[in-house]
């Protein structure tokens, strides 16, 4: 047996070191039992906090769907976004042509008519002169 | 009523409340005074307890009767336990506060017109002690377990749970002749 082996000293310091340490308060131990009843009773009684990964593992089915809609939503609205994005800035370039006075417009096209009737003129004078060359 | 019956009977869940009573009755007493003697504070030993029969309450019905209730209720005590001494470490390394060994010195020393020498230097050696080695002591001399049960109770070998006994016992003997 171990206890042999140690020494008087020792033994005497332990018995001592026990009944110091075994004694409590009166009724300790009822009151012991009471409290801790009632804190039994009241997790019993109480619902069970959830953990995230507890609530992954359980609805997992359903985490899958929500994200593959969230994923087909959000490409939707973002397609959608991008077409509606585009559709006002063709609105303005037509808006712009539409409401330039008249005045403009005409002056534009007297302008650009000379430069026109050069490049038309350039154009028919090659072709005639491809033509000559041919039936030479 | 055996413990296995009362486990039989709470894990049916119809006498709940009254099989854990019976058990707690049976056995509370031996776990408080174990838990006492490691951190030999009244207020600490009584947080522990309640947290390990909370423990239990929560965990019995999981239990599968593969050792003693005994053995399992003492392995959640020795667990419980050391959690607890840990983060008391912690809290007084970050709080600069003294360790347990210090603040036994303090108390014993307030109580030292009461107390023997010998006895001052007891609590110190045996706050002194790895957990591990004082658990196992506590167990062995005051419990008288067999080492098999406590090698259980520790996850230890039986080899280990004497290893451990014996050097509790050295070093206790040596620091009470020596300090």
């Amino acid at each position: 047996m171990e206890n042999e082996s140690i020494s008087t000293a020792l033994e005497n310091a332990l018995k001592k070191f026990q009944e110091k340490n075994n004694q409590v308060p009166e009724g300790y131990f009822d009151q012991f039992e009471q409290q801790l009843m009632r804190r039994v009773q009241g997790e019993a009684s109480a619902p069970k906090k959830a953990t995230i990964f507890a609530i992954i593992g359980q609805q997992k089915k359903y985490l899958v769907a929500a994200s593959l809609l969230f994923a087909i939503v959000t490409g939707y609205l973002f397609l959608n976004t991008t077409a509606n994005n585009t559709s006002p800035m063709t609105q303005v370039e037509t808006i712009e042509i539409e409401t330039l006075p008249d005045e403009i417009i005409e002056s534009y096209v007297n302008n650009n008519e000379l430069i026109a009737e050069l490049e038309w003129n350039t154009a028919i004078e090659n072709t005639a002169a491809s033509v000559s060359l041919n039936n030479n | 009523m055996t413990d296995q019956a009362l486990i039989y009977q709470f894990q049916q869940g119809e006498t709940k409340e009254q099989s854990f009573t019976q058990l707690l009755k049976r056995h509370q007493e031996a776990v408080f005074f174990q838990i006492k003697k490691m951190v030999l504070d009244h207020a600490d030993a009584d947080d522990i307890a309640q947290a390990v029969w909370i423990k239990v309450w929560n965990k019995l019905d999981g239990f599968k009767h593969e050792s003693a209730f005994s053995t399992w209720l003492f392995r959640v005590a020795y667990n419980e336990t050391l959690n607890f001494i840990a983060q008391k470490k912690r809290i007084q390394e970050q709080s600069g506060q003294k360790e347990l060994k210090d603040n036994i010195q303090l108390s014993s020393s307030q109580e030292s017109i009461k107390e023997s020498n010998i006895q001052i230097k007891l609590e110190r050696a045996i706050a002194e002690l790895p957990e591990k080695q004082r658990f196992v002591f506590m167990l062995r001399y005051f419990e008288a377990y067999d080492y098999e049960k406590i090698a259980a109770i520790t996850g230890t070998t039986i080899g280990g749970a004497k290893a451990n006994y014996h050097q509790a016992v050295k070093k206790m003997t040596e620091l009470i002749q020596n300090d």
